[in-house]
């Protein structure tokens, strides 16, 4: 019996020395975070990372993962700085001849791809056409491509069938912009996703191991060849890799992100619900991240009664209060923004609040005199959503609850995201969906009106599509500010989706990482981490 | 003996057979379609269709499972549709951590029953023995997410002595490895430890005054040796039942555990497989787990046999 009273007496002071010694060194840190100080290199960089990507070659697929662990390793040959403007990544410049048909585009001498081979016109020309193969946005720009050639080592001219002023853009944008591998590989590749061995690009992180559903490592390129200007922001401008290795571990669950950032498994973490803010910022060694994230809407399935008529959908959208909405969803007012343009206030190039002016007009006795006039029977809607995302399921909740005070009859119908997914394609089982859109960075990237099918609600309309063509050959700011206006306006009148509200995403970082610098995703370059 | 194990052995495939109609058609039937998850929300019919073509997912059911059926007993079990890997390279690739966690927890119940229960039975008639049924009561009824959480607020957060989340291989260093585990084994430890202990002494208290240990008593032989050398391997013929269906139970467990954790091992590829619809892989990893589950109540069953000298199979 007395042995076992020491023992305890044991224990109990082992907890007490760990425990002195934690709160011993937990003060050491927060004095240490209070300076910045001069920029630290080495060591590593731990990400809780929330999924799990199906591969980095951003060009074969649309997911945010791919794309966020892509940007380290892969670069651009032009790319969009902090402001959403176009700015050369690997390119020097670029001329466009007179008729605007033929873009001759000079290469920065000496950039180095991980083999350590240099970039040259060749591996250029080779990209551009697996790009005009295998990505979404590629495949458009293709039509008007007549001819892609290597002009001298670091020169190339592509030749267009028709004036296309979307080109640029079309090439920057950071969904599937035109990844510069080397030849040989672009080549094997052909239209199939890059393997990991293929993971070669030019960009300040190198790719090293991938252990599917646990880890993704990539270490510093030494011979980085990094622009000379300053830090343009965004993806482009001076980048300079501090970090020896940085690690997307594979988190799924938030409170463990959080946990893991307070006692310093992680430096990073992505995606933390906002409900979890107020646990977030009472914590002093975490800081968090904000950064925009496209916005929820419901899009009305447009092909069957009683969505396929105008009459009912503008009944809706006098019968929603959208503010309500956003209020009882997100909480915070530092999540959500009011705003009913297509882009956000931040995308300085593509925004205009123009045209937006029945967003917020809330009135239900006009929403019930249009539902009256209108064919609409009494059939009960279907609002179909992912329940995997308790903000889509709020946002329905609501939606039900105002709806059927005007007199819609409403049925609500969750899915598991996979599940959802599949029913989406088919108009007969739902008449709303509720759904978010992340940021997009051209009109013709908007996937809620992508014509003719299921991710628009089937819609339909001339208008757009020549506001779509006007958009590809406009040539001036100001004329492009102009079909942007009419775009809003096309949406506000023709009503082929109802937006909610602007979403705004949330990260934590500790506060030992220095200097870091959010955009749409995360930025690991330019940054270090503290003592 | 053998013979016996040999005909146990073929008894397996029709177990086997009905798992994987079961599995298939489970996995079928769930709406759902990997194809829409990886193209994503704006893809148009034309991609998803080639990609159907492309995955094989256009053929009928019954093809598809003639198919599958085929490989299998030609020893393949297909290809992940989400890595591109072979189904059972991707197995093996999490069988470690799932193995470690069951192995440092199983290690972890027998370490702490056996004894507990041998001192409840050597001091069964205080107040030890009641207090002892009400906290393995306690334990076995406590949900493990929520005690998984608890520990990992106390003894991971409050007071930082193990990591919150993660796993380090065993060959990148053992202290390592078992510092990680601790946590997650012990919250999967702790239901069965209070089964284990409960049944060992239930069952040693049956012996504990029967005629042969009286007479070893008579003998002059010490309590503690009538304890450890008569009664306890006694007792351990029925826990070795129980630690059959434990193994089970743990393979469950680790579905949970492994995602509280953030541990790379079979349950949380399950899981995330699931979500994928990456049918090869759930079918294949459910398929594992069946196999795991035959072969540990075959190997209980002959360990009978040596536990037990009048156990014979011949």
């Amino acid at each position: 019996m007395k042995r076992s009273y020491l023992l305890t007496i044991a224990i109990l002071f082992i907890f007490v020395l760990f425990g002195c010694a934690s709160q011993d060194d937990s003060g050491g840190e927060s004095n240490s975070g209070e300076q910045a100080g001069e920029p630290i290199e080495g060591g590593a960089l731990n990400v809780a990372f929330s999924s799990d990507p199906d591969t980095l070659d951003w060009m074969s697929t649309g997911a945010t993962a791919t794309r966020d662990v892509g940007w380290h390793i892969f670069e651009t040959l032009f790319t969009l700085d902090k402001d959403y403007q176009i700015k050369p990544m690997i390119a020097e410049d670029y001329k466009v001849s007179d008729d605007q048909k033929v873009y001759s585009i000079t290469i920065r001498e000496g950039v180095n791809f991980h083999d350590n081979s240099a970039v040259t016109a060749e591996d250029v020309v080779a990209s551009i056409e697996r790009w005009r193969k295998v990505s979404s946005v590629g495949t458009i720009a293709n039509d008007y491509i007549e001819a892609v050639e290597a002009v001298d080592e670091l020169t190339v001219e592509i030749t267009l069938n028709e004036v296309y002023n979307s080109l640029m853009s079309d090439m920057a944008a950071p969904k599937s912009a035109l990844m510069i591998i080397p030849k040989e590989i672009s080549e094997a590749a052909g239209e199939r996703p890059l393997t990991a061995e293929q993971y070669i690009g030019t960009g300040p992180f190198k790719f090293e191991n991938w252990e599917r559903g646990n880890e993704i490592v990539l270490t510093r390129f030494e011979d980085y060849s990094a622009r000379k200007e300053e830090d343009w922001g965004g993806l482009t401008g001076e980048k300079i890799a501090y970090f020896d290795e940085i690690k997307f571990l594979i988190v799924k669950d938030p409170q463990v992100m959080i946990n893991g950032l307070k006692t310093g498994i992680y430096d990073y973490a992505q995606s933390i619900p906002p409900d979890l803010y107020e646990v977030v910022e009472s914590e002093p060694s975490i800081d968090p991240v904000t950064y925009i994230n496209g916005y929820s809407v419901t899009t009305p399935d447009k092909t069957e009664a009683p969505f396929d008529d105008l009459k009912v959908r503008q009944a809706l959208n006098y019968a929603l209060n959208k503010e309500v909405i956003a209020e009882s969803t997100y909480g915070n007012k530092d999540f959500y923004s009011m705003d009913g343009a297509l882009f956000d206030p931040e995308q300085k190039v593509l925004y205009s609040d123009k045209g937006t002016e029945d967003y917020l007009a809330y009135d239900k006795e006009k929403a019930k005199q249009l539902l009256e006039e209108s064919d609409y029977n009494g059939k009960p809607i279907k609002i179909m959503y992912s329940n995997d995302s308790e903000t889509y399921k709020r946002i329905s909740q609501i939606m039900k609850q105002q709806m059927e005070e005007v007199g819609f009859l409403v049925e609500l119908v969750p899915y598991e995201w996979a599940t959802y997914l599949e029913k989406w394609s088919d108009p007969a089982n739902w008449d709303l969906v509720v759904v978010g859109w992340s940021t997009r960075f051209s009109p013709s990237e908007l996937g809620m009106l992508i014509q003719d099918t299921s991710s628009s609600g089937w819609y339909n309309s001339e208008k757009w599509g020549s506001l779509l063509d006007a958009w590809s050959v406009a040539e001036s700011p100001e004329e492009r500010e102009e079909i942007l206006a009419d775009m809003n306006q096309t949406v506000n009148d023709e009503l082929p989706f109802l937006k909610i509200a602007n979403e705004t995403k949330l990260d934590i970082k500790s506060e030992k990482i220095q200097a870091y610098d959010s955009w749409v995703g995360q930025r690991f370059w330019n940054t270090w981490k503290s003592e | 003996m053998l013979q016996y194990t040999i005909r146990r052995l073929f008894s397996i495939i029709p177990v086997m057979l009905i798992v994987s109609v079961i599995v298939f058609l489970i996995v079928h039937l769930t709406p759902g379609n990997p194809a829409y998850l990886i193209l994503g929300e704006d893809s148009s019919p034309e991609a998803i269709a080639q990609l159907e073509k492309q995955l094989g997912l256009d053929k009928s059911m019954a093809v598809q499972f003639v198919d599958w059926i085929k490989n299998i007993l030609m020893g393949d079990l297909g290809q992940s549709i989400y890595s591109s890997e072979p189904v059972i390279q991707v197995i093996m690739e999490r069988v470690g951590p799932t193995f470690s966690l069951m192995i440092t927890a199983m290690s972890l119940t027998l370490i702490i029953a056996i004894p507990t229960a041998v001192f409840i039975v050597w001091r069964r008639n205080t107040i030890l023995d009641p207090l002892f049924t009400s906290a393995s009561l306690l334990g076995a009824s406590i949900p493990e997410f929520w005690f998984a959480m608890l520990l990992v607020l106390g003894l991971g957060v409050a007071v930082p002595i193990f990591p919150v989340a993660g796993y380090v291989a065993i060959d990148v260093g053992l202290g390592d490895w078992i510092y990680h585990l601790i946590l997650p084994a012990f919250v999967l430890a702790s239901v069965e430890i209070g089964l284990i202990a409960r049944m060992l002494r239930d069952g040693m208290l049956e012996s504990v005054n029967q005629d042969y240990t009286k007479t070893a008593r008579a003998k002059g032989v010490r309590e503690s040796v009538v304890l450890m050398k008569h009664v306890l391997s006694n007792a351990l013929i029925p826990t070795t039942t129980v630690i059959g269906v434990m193994i089970a139970g743990l393979l469950g467990g680790t579905v949970i555990i492994e995602t509280i954790f953030t541990i790379p091992g079979i349950g949380q590829l399950l899981i995330d497989s699931i979500h994928r619809r990456d049918y090869p892989v759930i079918q294949g990893v459910v398929l594992f787990i069946a196999v795991v589950y035959v072969f540990v109540n075959l190997l209980i069953d002959l360990l009978y046999a040596f536990l037990d000298p009048r156990i014979r199979y011949d």
